[in-house]
């Protein structure tokens, strides 16, 4: 909670009248397969977002719950994501962080190779952060290595990588395999 | 962060501590009361040796004419001439201000969060830490009644202080939830308004002092931490004030109020109180120095510590601020307030807070935002929020229009081989001059094209040929002879901006979804980006209960109800969709094999 930032404390009316507004907007026009909102709305900088695994890929049919966390000068800094459920992907790391170009803000760069155009910026929102993912789950992007295991599989041994997905799908849906 | 270990002492309970404290205080005051009932017992304290008869029966005599008062009275004046009474009395004190905070967090913070708890305890041994520093290393105090004096005094303050901490931590944990009930606010700003006449009444109190006996040096020091104590008192009350303000009516009814107004009012207030604190601290710590006579001790050490600390933060403030002015400045000089047809014509909010936009200003790209949005987002970053053009901080943009065309490019690059245009005739009204055929969308906006000799477009290819051996050259060599650079190269390979021909795919169906997500204005975004191939048949649309969708309730149970039981109908909808799929597959596969046997 605590940053450098001089504006944190004085922004954060600001990110949460900005994000009572992204909440009403996703709650009138869902997109499909996506559903996100406040866990407990006595902290609104907590979200959980469950994002169904896109059609015709590895990662169909599944429901994966995720946690968003918003920073207090949001949205001038990207939240961070965090799957809660067992994940298998090239982009998201062991313990469910998700490594995606528009969650990082336009000065940090940990691969080194984004364009600034893909990353954070206040125009951004929850609601395109989560079709990102979605497009993620469909297009592992295996240059990026959050998740090296996943991404020599993704690369080598797609089968395998499939049948480890439809796994974990059947484990977010509660169907034992 | 000092004596952490201190933590880990066994700490009796409230209950028994304060039970303790009662029986001990009562033991004492049975004792006193055995001295007082002898009425010569101040005499007798004085003259050891009593031998005069008449003078005992003389005293008696007017023992039973004192009062119940008088009785008490004397019963205190001598529970305080007993040294081991007094400690009593102290230990009663500390008790009653323990169980006093005890009710005061009970009636206003209910119960404390881990961090608050970990917090007021950093703090409470930072202070007891700087204050022992303080009345030893820096007063040297000698005698037991001045040390108890002190004790008192800072035992009061810091009191206050922990309980303004507390109140600030709580503010800002409430300042994260809209729904919070009006009354808790309430006496939150009460017992900061307490706080605030407190402090204010110890000022008082020690302006008193040094008017009767204390030196002014003494006074220095209890008016510098009194003061440090309001000024943080009244900077969280205002900061209140404002994010009350701010958040009146987030839920759901927007009201026509301009975040405008009130971001300089804020900054200004967070700047001023901050800098004051800082300020005041930084005084407070240079006098002790100054004031300690002996410069190489520990207090010393620790008080040059502080001041260093002080100093950076003050300086970092500073150098904050001048790039608040300055990018204050820059905005004024190159981006104009947009005007009111200007306004009219792009209804859209600000893309930024998503609110109304009754004044904005606009960019050389043409996308209006709030002054104020636009000023926080320019403060760390410096490019237009909605289309990525590198704004310069240092040159006038109107001066330079060539310039800025390439630049503009940025935002379109994806399109292939269009019309070089902006969104809105304004654009070019602003810039009359002006029209681009883009041939290559390709090109990276902050390079100007360089002439590059055909050997060094071929050195640079080999390089991205290294990392992307399945790409083949002719391909590469030809983004290389617009981009001009290896890195922008390989960044337009990974972002899947070079297209493959078709054979060479290792999957066909590869192509960037998100790249329209990130150059598309709001409100258009949901239509465009949305891959078809994701959408999910619409099959159970219509076995969702009709009070799930299409509803914002302005009740937050309401709302957290609603989206637990939309969350659970998504799971159950997804469960029945998947095994039924499944079935059939497995069904399928059966005939199959029934046929095929
Ligand atoms: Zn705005
Ligand atoms: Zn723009």
């Amino acid at each position: 909670m605590i940053t450098d930032n001089l504006y944190v404390n004085i922004m954060a009316g600001s990110a949460l009248r900005r994000l009572m507004a992204e909440y009403k907007q996703l709650t009138l026009n869902p997109p499909e397969g996506i559903i996100a909102g406040p866990i407990n709305e006595e902290n609104f900088f907590e979200w959980e977002a469950l994002i169904t695994g896109p059609e015709g890929t590895c990662f169909e049919g599944g429901v994966f719950p995720a946690k968003l966390i918003f920073p207090p000068d949001y949205p001038l800094s990207p939240p961070k994501m965090q799957f809660t459920c067992e994940m298998f992907h090239p982009n998201i790391y062991a313990d469910g962080r998700v490594c995606i170009s528009i969650l990082h803000a336009p000065g940090d760069d940990p691969m080194g190779y984004e364009s600034s155009a893909e990353r954070w910026s206040p125009v951004q929102s929850v609601e395109k952060i989560l079709l990102s993912v979605v497009s993620m789950l469909a297009e592992p992007n295996d240059e990026s290595g959050a998740n090296v295991d996943a991404a020599k599989m993704w690369r080598e041994d797609r089968p395998e990588f499939e049948r480890i997905a439809q796994k974990l799908v059947r484990k977010t849906l509660g169907i034992p395999c | 962060m000092p004596m952490v270990f201190l933590d880990r002492l066994p700490v009796p309970s409230i209950r028994v501590y304060t039970t303790i404290s009662i029986a001990i205080l009562s033991c004492s005051v049975y004792y006193a009361a055995q001295i007082v009932k002898d009425p010569a017992w101040r005499t007798n304290q004085t003259e050891i040796a009593v031998g005069d008869g008449n003078n005992v029966t003389g005293n008696g005599i007017a023992n039973d004419s004192r009062t119940i008062g008088v009785h008490l009275e004397e019963l205190l004046a001598c529970m305080v001439q007993e040294p081991g009474c007094i400690w009593t009395l102290i230990n009663m004190a500390y008790c009653v201000l323990i169980l006093l905070g005890k009710s005061i967090q009970k009636l206003v913070f209910g119960e404390l969060r881990v961090s608050e708890r970990q917090h007021l305890k950093d703090k409470f041994w930072n202070f007891v830490f700087y204050k022992f520093i303080f009345v030893f290393g820096v007063l040297n105090v000698q005698y037991m009644d001045e040390v108890i004096l002190w004790c008192a005094w800072f035992t009061a303050l810091g009191f206050l202080s922990l309980l303004s901490q507390l109140c600030k931590d709580r503010f800002e944990y409430l300042s994260f939830s809209p729904t919070t009930p009006g009354w808790s606010h309430a006496r939150l700003l009460g017992l900061l308004a307490a706080i605030l006449a407190l402090s204010l009444f110890m000022l008082l109190l020690c302006a008193a002092a040094a008017f009767f006996f204390v030196s002014f040096n003494t006074f220095a020091f209890m008016a510098a931490e009194c003061i440090l104590l309001g000024v943080r008192t009244i900077h969280v009350m205002l900061r209140y004030a404002i994010h009350l303000y701010d958040t009146r009516g987030a839920a759901g009814n927007t009201s026509p109020r301009s975040w405008d107004k009130r971001g300089p009012l804020a900054y200004y207030t967070e700047l001023t109180s901050e800098l004051t604190v800082l300020a005041v601290d930084f005084l407070h710590h240079i006098h002790m120095l100054l004031w300690s006579n002996i410069f190489l001790s520990m207090a010393s050490l620790v008080i040059c510590m502080q001041l260093r600390y002080l100093f950076h933060e003050i300086q970092r403030r500073i150098t904050k601020h001048r790039n608040y002015l300055a990018v204050l400045s820059h905005m004024k000089q190159n981006y104009p307030m947009a005007s009111r047809d200007e306004l009219a014509e792009n209804s859209d909010n600000c893309a930024i807070c998503w609110e109304k936009m009754e004044s904005a200003r606009k960019l050389p790209c043409g996308h209006l935002f709030h002054n104020s949005c636009l000023q926080s987002w320019l403060e760390q970053d410096t490019s237009c929020p909605t289309c990525r053009l590198t704004l310069s901080m240092q040159a006038n943009h109107r001066d330079s229009p060539l310039e800025l065309a390439v630049v503009s490019q940025t935002p379109v690059r994806r399109n292939e081989n269009h019309f070089f245009h902006f969104d809105g005739s304004r654009y070019v009204s602003w810039l009359p001059s002006f029209s681009v055929e883009v041939t290559h969308s390709r090109l990276r906006g902050d390079i100007l094209a360089l002439a590059h000799s055909n050997s060094q477009l071929d050195a640079m290819a080999r390089q991205v040929e290294q990392l992307f051996p399945h790409y083949p050259k002719n391909i590469i060599l030809e983004d290389l002879r617009v981009t001009r650079s290896v890195e922008l190269t390989i960044e337009n390979i990974l972002d899947g901006r070079l297209i493959l021909p078709h054979h060479m795919m290792e999957e066909p169906e590869t192509e960037p979804v998100a790249q329209t997500q990130t150059t598309v204005l709001p409100g258009s975004f949901a239509q465009n980006s949305w891959d078809p191939r994701f959408d999910i048949p619409a099959a159970d649309s219509g076995e969702e209960p009709s009070n799930l969708g299409g509803r914002f309730s302005k009740s937050s149970i309401e709302r957290e109800l609603i989206l637990q039981r939309r969350k659970e109908h998504m799971l159950l909808s997804a469960r029945r969709r998947y095994l039924e799929k499944h079935r059939n597959s497995e069904s399928e596969t059966r005939n199959a094999n029934g046929n095929l046997s």
